[in-house]
């Protein structure tokens, strides 16, 4: 069902991490290496909650970024994952949401060009709401009441604050199962496609 | 919800002729020369002299092309669109169809839903002409005359007894039968006109499993009454009914399959219309006093085609209660001074309203028509309109014309209009059953969020433990105002022969507080609380012009374009930060968005345009006509994650349809048309729902008339 890909991230990172002159270093600092996610599913369940939206018995979808996979439901009460999914709505481990000391913002810009995690501004999650704002428009995607289409907002990244905190730049590219390119009444939602880049040094530099 | 009806547009230019243009050439330029309109100064002046550019579709127009709706005539005419948004309303200098007034004989009609006047309602085989002012005219015309006015003007009682008889029948099994009859002795007149309209409808997408314009049939009556009470004393009554049924199934989605539903609707509308007016014996002085009483009703019935199970029922009920009074007074021979006020109280009922809802308002205006000068003419005036649940308007607005050369004149004119919120921005109660957001209007907002609140419904601040409202939104949702508009018209005439007739104008309008949603509260449901607001600003400006040559005695070339941009000034602002990006829906790379990129408002069109070559031989009794109208690309949605018009992909294409239409008469009194609208069958099925594609026609008419 899910597939992963790895690439390295766009020439540009390249060319900037071998500005270096020591070619040993450049070996044992290489450039943080972006990770595609494709078609996690996230509360596909058959029960249909309607509008794009699961049921409220549906289970969050956890997803650790230092291991690139999918965490089991049983482990939602350690700090195995990172986020959660179900339908639009994410969730970071931390807050009243799990155990770990996750956070997240929604930033605008480039995935590319955010270099680091900001030092102020990280949110939890708690019942006033979501660290990552939930409704259309509001947080990272539209929602087209005419259309019943979710499409993730151009140019929002979502910085998290990982469970054990780490830091991750997240951008989510499709809702829908396959990243159509013109998603329909028909396609399939609750499947996120999404690129990160995810740094395991503790440190901010998302580059 | 489905596009009731066709989209087979046709007419004639209407092109405006000046006052010194030489010898007409045909009768039906003879016509336009001696045209009275009322539209641009609500008193009767002629065509070729109001400072405010109007255009006029007379009926033998509307004959000639054998139309038989309103959208049928207005999708012809030279910057004006066709466009479909919860019915099939007119786009005029870029701007939705809930900122055009539609008039009958200068009352409103009413029945908008989301905005849109389904232009279907109106039969015109009983119109005599129709006028169109473009430009604000909230100076005489009060709210939702901000981007123009459309006034229809019906048949007035005519000397003599005489009666017709019109058949007409098309693909789809598309019927449209009507009757007519007229009458005027000493005192009394009459005029009454009955039309049945039906259709088959037709299927774009059989894939989607639903039909693109399920089949109908509605029928239309209106008549008038006229009675001399005195010598210069007359009183008309008029009243108008009109009711429409529709029936279609269409799937919806049902656990992890689809249902199918069927949708039952019925709309019916009616109005009540006594006029008096009094002209003094010295013609100084003229008085009218207008009552109008109109309703609008729409019933949806939605059941589950296997067991007839409900799934749906909506209603929608609206009155207008409106009385009037003008007076026109002739000061000199250079001042008409125009003064009136009046009162309205409107109504509504409906499934998403918590009650009879009741807005009151009332306006008075004055203006002064002014001719200081053999060639020029000042129109100056403003209108105030006072209301219950919003503050007072002034619109004011002045205009001038003047006749440079024998062969050129020039126009100018500048002024304020405005479109009131209306019931759903005021008083919707709407909580989506399947989603779970929830839409008040601004003056239930408060009550509805205190309820929510009450039961626990929205998320608390944890600090205070007190619901989470943004209250600043919530005070500027409470002080919701009109959307309005500043604008500016500059234009020139042109007769350098008497063949030849060229008009150019410039316009802009600049648009403030347009009213949009906006959330302000969240759910415990993870879903928001919206209401409306005033926010954003926009603009349209563009250049129209319009062009005829009478090629020969009998054969007319004419031909039209406008220019358009239409942009939100919010965008224009982000994308000037570089604040606004794309992601490619193929490649799922996101980049930054150039401001040249940006396409402005969705569903308008840069270029549109049309050529007309109309001929008529009043002694053979025949008339012909060839018509293209050009619709240039337009935005359609958003493709690529920023709401905004930036890539070729998120445009429909651009297309021209070609409609003909050739009509022979016998001794005055038989007469056989027919016609095809969009010849070379035109169609695009994903993004253009109400182009069904070619429409043959035929229709046989009888006259009888008795002097």
């Amino acid at each position: 069902m899910k597939t992963t890909s790895t690439f390295a991230l766009l020439a540009l990172a390249i060319g900037f991490s071998s500005c270096s002159d020591d070619k040993d270093e450049t070996a044992v600092a290489p450039a943080l290496q972006a990770t595609t996610v494709n078609n996690l599913a996230a509360g596909v369940t058959t029960a249909n909650g309607g509008g794009g939206q699961p049921t409220s018995a549906t289970k969050y979808t956890f997803f650790s970024f230092a291991n690139n996979a999918q965490v089991a439901t049983a482990d939602s009460n350690t700090t195995k994952w990172d986020v959660g999914f179900r339908g639009t709505t994410i969730i970071i481990n931390g807050g009243n949401s799990g155990p770990g000391q996750g956070g997240a913002l929604v930033q605008s810009g480039l995935f590319a060009d955010i270099a680091t995690a900001p030092e102020t501004g990280f949110k939890v999650d708690a019942a006033s709401g979501k660290a990552i704002t939930t409704g259309s428009g509001m947080g990272w995607y539209n929602y087209d009441g005419a259309t019943n289409i979710v499409t993730p907002i151009a140019g929002k990244v979502i910085l998290v604050r990982t469970a054990t905190g780490k830091y991750a730049k997240v951008e989510i590219v499709s809702y829908y199962q396959n990243a159509p390119a013109t998603p329909t009444a028909t396609s399939v939602s609750r499947y996120y496609s999404f690129r990160y880049v995810y740094q395991p040094d503790g440190s901010r530099n998302l580059k | 919800m489905a596009f009731a009806r066709f989209f087979c547009i046709s007419s004639l230019s209407g092109l405006a002729l000046p006052a010194l243009a030489q010898q007409p050439t045909d009768t039906l330029r003879r016509q336009q020369l001696g045209e009275v309109v009322v539209t641009a100064t609500r008193t009767e002046r002629s065509i070729s002299e109001v400072p405010i550019p109007v255009t006029v579709v007379g009926v033998k127009q509307i004959k000639a092309m054998g139309a038989v709706r309103l959208n049928d005539v207005l999708g012809e005419q030279t910057g004006l669109s066709i466009v479909a948004d919860h019915g099939r309303g007119v786009q005029m200098q870029g701007l939705n169809p809930e900122y055009t007034l539609i008039l009958v004989d200068g009352e409103p009609l009413i029945g908008r839903t989301a905005g849109t006047l389904e232009l279907s309602r109106v039969a015109v085989g009983n119109i005599q002409r129709v006028e169109i002012v473009k430009g604000p005219a909230s100076a005489m015309w009060g709210s939702e005359a901000l981007a123009g006015v459309v006034n229809i003007i019906t048949q007035k009682p005519q000397d003599g007894t005489s009666g017709t008889l019109r058949l007409r029948y098309g693909s789809n099994r598309t019927a449209d039968v009507s009757a007519s009859v007229n009458t005027q002795g000493e005192r009394l007149g009459l005029t009454a006109f009955v039309n049945r309209y039906s259709s088959a409808g037709y299927t774009l997408r059989p894939e989607s499993g639903t039909a693109s314009v399920p089949p109908f049939a509605n029928y239309t009556a209106q008549s008038r009454l006229t009675y001399k009470l005195g010598e210069r004393t007359r009183l008309s009554v008029s009243g108008r009914y009109f009711t429409e049924s529709q029936a279609s199934t269409y799937p919806v989605a049902a656990g992890t399959g689809t249902a199918s539903v069927r949708y039952e609707s019925r709309q019916q509308d009616y109005s009540f219309n006594p006029v008096l007016t009094h002209g003094t014996a010295n013609g100084r002085l003229f008085a009218t006093a207008r009552f109008y009483l109109a309703g609008y009703r729409t019933r949806e019935n939605y059941t589950y085609a296997a067991d007839g199970a409900p799934y749906d029922n909506t209603y929608f009920n609206q009155t207008f209660l409106r009385p009037e009074v003008q007076l026109d007074w002739r000061l000199g021979s250079k001042h008409t001074l125009t003064g009136g006020a009046g009162y309205i109280n409107e109504g509504v009922e409906a499934t998403r309203y918590d009650a009879v809802q009741h807005m009151q308002s009332y306006y008075g205006f004055v203006q002064d028509d002014w001719t200081p000068l053999p060639g020029l003419n000042i129109v100056a005036g403003a209108r105030y309109d006072g209301h219950n649940q919003y503050p007072g308007q002034l619109s004011p607005k002045a205009s001038a014309r003047y006749q440079v050369r024998p062969w050129l004149a020039v126009r100018g004119s500048a002024g304020r209009g405005y479109r009131a919120p209306d019931f759903r921005q005021l008083y919707l109660n709407f909580s989506n059953p399947v989603v779970g957001y929830s839409v008040f209007g601004t003056q239930e907002v408060r009550a509805r969020l205190a309820a929510l609140a009450a039961a626990g419904q929205l998320v608390p601040d944890p600090a205070t433990g007190l619901p989470l409202i943004n209250n600043a939104l919530l005070d500027r949702a409470s002080s919701l105002r009109p959307e309005s508009s500043v604008a500016y018209n500059a234009g020139l005439q042109l007769d350098p022969t008497d063949k030849l007739s060229l008009t150019a104008s410039y316009f802009r309008n600049t648009l403030r507080d347009l009213i949009e949603t906006t959330p302000l509260a969240q759910k415990t449901n993870g879903q928001s609380v919206f209401t409306y607001y005033n926010v954003s600003q926009a603009y349209t400006q563009g250049v129209e012009a319009e062009a005829g040559y009478q090629l020969r005695p009998g054969l007319r070339l004419s031909g039209g374009y406008q220019f358009l941009l239409a942009k939100d000034q919010a965008v224009e602002a982000r994308l000037a930060t570089g604040d606004v990006y794309r992601r490619d829906p193929t490649t799922l790379i996101t980049e930054r968005v150039k401001a040249a990129d940006y396409g402005g408002l969705f569903n308008r069109s840069k270029h549109s345009g049309n050529v007309k070559l109309f001929y008529e031989s009043p002694a053979k009794g025949l008339t012909a006509s060839l018509r293209g109208i050009y619709r240039g690309r337009y935005g359609f949605q958003d493709l690529n994650g920023n709401a905004i018009l930036d890539t070729d992909a998120e445009y429909v294409r651009g297309y021209t349809l070609w409609n003909v239409a050739a009509s022979k008469t016998w001794q005055q009194r038989y007469t056989l048309q027919v016609g095809v609208d969009n010849a070379l069958g035109y169609t695009d099925p994903a993004y253009i729902s109400t182009l069904p594609g070619r429409l043959l026609y035929a229709s046989v008419e009888l006259r009888l008339s008795k002097k």
